[in-house]
């Protein structure tokens, strides 16, 4: 792959990521919103793939898009109140949250382009089977927590979800 | 900055963007599924970053990769626990929107 279409596919796929994420948290109806979240991880698993991390873009469409999506969209199905187009969808904090954000951009973008970081040229490798790995080896400790995690994630969130005992 | 070349730059500058973007759909939603919306915004920014410095800067080493599978496992989790207390707020108070629940203000 030459440079210059890298460049062009980078973009393509950093504008697009930067609308749909605009578009989440400004549109006013929340399913709209909830969907918008779709090309926006899937731009982001696009740009795993030019970092050349595939084994964390197909991660990212399974996990981001099949999962949290899917839970997003249930819950607002669950919550009612927020089909209802009336409802102011942002704060009164509205415009001090776009001076906020602005500061945190401007800020994070300057120390970034000012900085110049330690570059290699070696080639990435780029197989699944390395992290697995590195998973089950070096990083077994963290593993296993973030699995441990997980299960107290899962009875955490039936515990409170549930309704009354009755 | 402006080169023909991809670099590390262009995906830091991207991530900055769509982390403030994130911090104002936080700051400024009055939905609670909205809010948890901007955050899991926030922690994709941080994986592009992960993943642009694992590139850039040492891709022999798997930390970058190993690092974006666990923030993505803590962001299911923390999805699932968050969704399921918004359902509970929303039984308890009847409403979704975080400015409206406001028991503990003086």
């Amino acid at each position: 792959m030459t440079a210059t279409v890298e460049l062009g596919l980078f973009v393509a796929i950093a504008t697009t990521l930067l609308v749909s994420g605009a578009a989440v948290v400004a549109a006013r109806n929340l399913v709209r919103a909830a969907f918008w979240l779709l090309p926006c991880f899937l731009s982001v698993a696009g740009l795993f793939v030019l970092l050349g991390a595939y084994f964390l873009a197909a991660i990212q469409v399974l996990i981001y898009v099949g999962a949290i999506m899917l839970l997003l969209l249930f819950v607002l199905m669950l919550t009612r109140d927020i089909a209802e187009p009336q409802a102011a969808a942002h704060n009164r904090q509205a415009g001090w949250a776009i001076v906020a954000a602005g500061l945190v951009a401007a800020v994070t973008v300057g120390v970034v382009s000012r900085y110049s970081w330690p570059l290699t040229l070696a080639q990435a490798p780029s197989d699944a089977g390395a992290i697995g790995e590195a998973l089950l080896r070096t990083y077994l400790l963290p593993f296993e927590v973030a699995s441990v995690l997980l299960l107290a994630a899962i009875i955490g969130a039936i515990v409170i979800a549930r309704s009354e005992p009755t | 900055m402006i080169t023909s070349h991809l670099q590390l730059e262009h995906y830091l500058v991207v991530a900055a963007l769509l982390f403030a973007i994130g911090t104002y759909g936080v700051l400024a939603r009055r939905n609670a599924v909205a809010v948890l919306m901007g955050v899991e915004l926030m922690l994709n920014a941080a994986n592009i970053n992960f993943l642009a410095f694992w590139r850039y800067v040492d891709p022999g080493r798997l930390e970058g990769q190993v690092f974006v599978l666990i923030i993505i496992t803590v962001a299911a989790a923390e999805a699932a626990v968050g969704l399921a207390l918004v359902l509970n707020i929303y039984r308890t108070f009847g409403t979704a929107e975080v400015d409206r629940v406001n028991t503990l203000k003086g």
